[in-house]
């Protein structure tokens, strides 16, 4: 048997500076709004010839004098064109003199795909997912709430519902903070798939938190233990190989998602990837602890 | 005893063969190609005629089969609260003639309401030209009835006169500091950038170019700099209708041509802003052509008078003094290029044909001027002009049908429109209301014909007359047949996606899954052996049993719901390894099997529940959420959560209790890898 229990500093200090990392480099760096959030153009142009240089592409394109442009290569023969928010009319502009520029009889230039989100549109968006997010939280808590009424000795419920809200917190602010460095450092842009992916790992974590209250839940009715630490940590460890083989089989398709799934759901499945590592481990070894701790004050 | 057990069994059996039949019928339903072939054979062997099952495959989203989403906006600001929904509606059902007409299969066309915004979602499955569809929505015309505005227009109030005047007194104040400061030695430039209040010119030094005389507001500041030097700079604000300028005189400028000229003008029934039916085209030429033969100097004003269906008519034709750039090109050239004293025509414009005569030409200074300007408060920004029409109910949503006439009298060419049965109580009223009155017929948004109501017309038809050539005439009538908008709307967003890219993601999530799918097996079989092998079974038939729901109620596939389904997969085990667990446990206790079995399920249950609740009660938020990737991951999620709960206690639960007698009391490694007792 682990004795998660009494080891409970060890997960503490780790998860302590996970978060007030991740929450600083929330509040400092920020994470990175993709046009979902901010309004804009995304064009992916395939060229059936030489695939231009980015900086030549670049020129081509700011000679329409459309705002910033950002130019990022994709796959082996693709460009992908990212800028301001385009009318109709600016976006066949900039096709017209990128087929111009690029474009022979023999090798086509191939618009792959059009993405123009409008400021009315990436407004209701953010607006959309703040009440989504809001929308679950209050949900969750009012389930957790609701699923642990009948516990009451020797904690009482609420103690139960904080611990588990606590511990999803912890997941998804680590995870968003995972995304402020890759935002940071690659790039990596968040839109509505990540607050889908998001969303997601709130009901997760609170899943699998709750499968180990509901075990501890059991050994307190049973009364077969001392005292409350010891239950709490024979239950743990009679979840943990539970938690660990449903974490395995759930990343494995996530990672089978994450390389062979594609561009557009890689880093959706890699925030659920993450998220659920997150999640399954807060459940063992950060939300029981701390209702024992918290008991304990 | 016995006998209980007999049934039991026999219970047991049917479950199997059931779940098996199941399991191939729904197979068959995911598979109608092979399904359809092996149907054929057994017709062919035994005479059944049996049917064919449709072949139709899953729903898939844009983003897999490639295609265009479109958001549109409608504006719907004109319209009064009640009636926006009603009129959105009219839009969405013009729209969608429209795209029905371009041969896309399965258009889908749906309004939305997002706070107060009205919005009309345009998908365009496996379409190739987005533009051109673009194009065509964007061509459907806007067709609107609007009677006169008789809310007379408002005075300014006492409130905001006083408004006004305080405001231009503390401009004036303002601009007199800036004249103090010039005059203190500061430079002229920086007092512009820190200073000047005109946003357009702040940022180049204030500058306002040449100015050129007669141009109404910027006046006052010509007559200055007609009497000031380079380098001056004015010791007083000036002021005009804008606000009080602190001006720089800059060099002269090149001088314009300025030429007087005096025109009669002819107009015909048709022509922009012609009331006068006298003269049709034709007419109208001959009597131009007859005009101009007769004028000379001497008479050209008489003629004006007496002839002209211009304004100017009263002043003799009489046009003053204008610069290039003033009057409508074809005009403009003409008198330009005429000699002073010449008479030229008939010329042609959107007004009908002129005969024109230039009386003189000057050349008029411009002077360079830089300004730093204290704003007024002017009337117009406390009460915005008002609109000399306003909107009625009826609008091109009301429109039965559009033909091409000709006015059996002028012989002008029209547009006669046939209003279905709600649109022809609307004109009625219309024109009750209006008798002896004007009433417009807006088309894109600007008045094409303004008929004054000479009766009430109950027929429900009504003609629009401009000046059409047949061929405009028929385009006009076809573009409202395919659809007229009660509302302009606008675009305001698009993703389209090519049918090669969207075909790679279906393969690479294809693909995605079914590794995804072995890995889990695999696992599942490594790790908990027999149990493991009979999980394996029932997520078989769990996979299969939600292709075919899928399939079933319509879920449209799209990659993020592909994605949903695929992390369903991954929870759906989870169910089985929840109560294998228990089991293991069970059995370690020293329980027998069978109540191991039993007990495993029982136990397991409350955990499998509770843990499901909470995603799924993520998945019902997220499908109010709207957004289509954000549905098509939640309603995938959401159905194979709740399968895999169905699935895994009756399907697995079936299985292990058919197996267990088999076994001896306390089952062996095939079991968990657990044979010792505790």
């Amino acid at each position: 048997m682990i004795p998660i229990i009494q080891k409970k500093n060890i997960p503490f200090t780790i998860s302590t500076i996970l978060f007030t990392v991740s929450v600083i480099l929330l509040v400092v760096v920020g994470i990175k709004p993709g046009i979902d959030f901010t309004g804009g153009t995304l064009i992916q142009l395939r060229f059936e010839g030489e695939r231009p240089e980015r900086a030549a592409l670049q020129t081509v394109v700011e000679g329409l004098e459309l705002g910033n442009v950002l130019i990022q290569p994709a796959d082996s023969d693709s460009h992908i064109v990212k800028m301001a928010y385009l009318e109709e009319d600016d976006h066949q502009r900039l096709l017209s003199s990128v087929r111009t520029a690029y474009e022979s009889e023999e090798y086509k230039v191939v618009e792959e795909s059009v993405e123009t989100i409008g400021p009315s549109i990436s407004s209701d968006l953010r607006s959309r997912s703040i009440k989504a997010g809001l929308g679950v939280v209050i949900a969750i808590i009012l389930f957790i709430a609701y699923s642990f009424r009948k516990v009451s000795k020797p904690v009482s419920s609420w103690k139960f519902g904080i611990t588990a809200i606590i511990a999803l917190l912890h997941d998804v602010i680590i995870t968003m903070g995972v995304f402020v460095l890759l935002g940071h450092f690659l790039g990596v842009e968040v839109g509505i798939p990540f607050v889908v992916a998001m969303l997601t790992i709130l009901g997760y974590s609170v899943n699998d938190t709750i499968v180990v209250f509901d075990r501890i839940r059991e050994k307190l009715m049973r009364k077969e233990y001392k005292n409350f630490a010891e239950t709490v940590n024979v239950g743990v460890n009679e979840t943990i190989p539970r938690s660990i083989n449903t974490s395995v089989t759930t990343l494995l398709v996530l990672l089978g998602l994450c390389i062979f799934g594609g561009e557009s759901v890689r880093f959706f499945s890699l925030s659920l990837v993450i998220g659920i590592i997150l999640g399954t481990y807060s459940s063992l070894f950060l939300a029981s602890p701390l209702l024992v701790w918290w008991e304990k004050k | 005893m016995n006998n209980q057990e007999g049934t039991k069994r026999a219970k047991m059996r049917w479950g199997m063969v059931s779940i098996a039949i199941c399991f191939l019928a729904m197979l068959g339903f995911i598979f109608p190609k092979y399904t359809n072939i092996a149907i054929n054979n057994i017709n062919a062997l035994a005479y059944l005629g049996l049917p064919n099952i449709s072949e139709e495959s899953f729903r898939l989203g844009l983003d897999l089969q490639g295609g265009a989403h479109l958001i549109y906006e409608a504006d719907v600001q004109h319209v009064a609260a009640e009636d926006r929904a009603t009129a959105v509606e009219g839009v969405r059902d013009a729209v969608e003639r429209r795209v029905n007409g371009t041969g896309v299969s399965e258009p889908n066309v749906q309004t939305a309401r997002v706070g107060e915004a009205y919005r009309l979602i345009v998908d365009l499955p496996g379409i190739e030209n987005v533009n051109e569809a673009i194009k065509l929505i964007g061509e459907t015309p806007v067709l609107e009835f609007k009677e006169e505005n008789d809310v007379p227009p408002r005075a300014l109030n006492e409130e905001e006169r006083e408004r006004i005047t305080q405001t231009n007194s503390a401009a004036k104040a303002r601009s007199e500091e800036v004249v103090a400061r010039a005059v203190g030695g500061e430079s002229f430039e920086e007092l512009v950038s820190e200073l000047s209040e005109d946003t357009t010119t702040k940022n180049n030094g204030g500058s306002l170019g040449n100015v050129e005389a007669g141009l109404g507001i910027t006046d006052p500041l010509y007559d200055w700099a007609k009497t000031h030097v380079e380098g001056d700079i004015s010791e007083t604000p000036i002021e005009t209708e804008l606000g009080y300028h602190v001006l720089k005189r800059g060099k002269d400028g090149e001088s314009k041509e300025k030429v007087s000229a005096s025109h009669i003008l002819i107009c015909y029934f048709g022509a922009q802003g012609c009331e006068d039916e006298t003269y049709t085209k034709e007419s109208a030429l001959e009597k131009a052509q007859e005009l101009f033969t007769q004028a000379n100097a001497e008479n050209f004003a008489d003629l004006a008078k007496e002839f002209s269906t211009g304004p100017s008519k009263g002043a003799g034709g009489d046009l003053g003094s204008f610069g290039r750039g003033m009057m409508i090109p074809a005009f403009e050239e003409a008198v330009f290029s005429a000699e002073v004293g010449q008479i030229v025509g008939p010329v042609e414009t959107d007004f009908g044909y002129h005969v024109i005569y230039k009386t003189d030409v000057e050349e008029v200074a411009t002077y360079g001027l830089a300004h730093i300007m204290s704003k007024k408060l002017t009337e117009r920004e406390v009460l915005p002009p008002q609109d000399s029409w306003k909107s009625t109910e009826l609008s091109g949503k009301q429109l039965e049908r559009a033909d091409v006439a000709i006015d059996p009298q002028t012989g002008a060419v029209q547009v006669s429109l046939v209003f279905d049965k709600e649109g022809k109580k609307l004109f009625e009223d219309i024109t009750r209301r209006n008798l002896n009155k004007p009433v417009a017929i807006f088309l894109d948004g600007s008045p094409i014909s303004v008929p004054t109501v000479q009766a009430v017309i109950g027929g429900g038809e009504a003609v629009i007359t401009g000046s059409f050539t047949i061929p405009e005439a028929q385009l006009l009538s076809q573009r409202l047949n395919t659809g007229a908008l009660p509302v302009p709307i606008t675009l305001v967003s698009q993703q389209a996606i090519g049918a090669s890219l969207g075909a790679e993601s279906l393969a690479k999530s294809l693909h995605a899954g079914i590794i995804a799918i072995i890995l889990v097996m695999l696992f599942m079989v490594l790790y908990y052996r027999l149990p493991g092998v009979l999980a394996v079974i029932s997520l078989s038939m769990y996979i299969v049993a939600a292709l075919a729901i899928f399939k079933f109620i319509g879920v449209t596939l799209t990659l993020a719901g592909i994605a949903g389904f695929i992390l369903s997969i991954g929870m759906a085990v989870d169910a089985n390894v929840l109560i294998f667990e228990r089991m293991k446990e069970e059995l370690r206790e020293g329980k027998s099997l069978k109540v191991a079995v039993e007990e495993g399920f029982v136990r397991a249950w409350t955990s499998i529940r509770d843990g499901n609740i909470s995603t799924l009660i993520t998945c019902v938020l997220l499908i109010g959420f709207g957004a289509s990737f954000v549905q098509g991951f939640a309603a995938t999620l959401s159905i194979g959560i709740l399968l895999s709960m169905f699935s895994a206690i009756t399907i697995t639960r079936l299985f292990l209790r058919a197996i267990v007698p088999l076994f001896s009391r306390y089952g062996n490694r095939l079991f968990l890898g657990f044979t010792e007792k505790k």
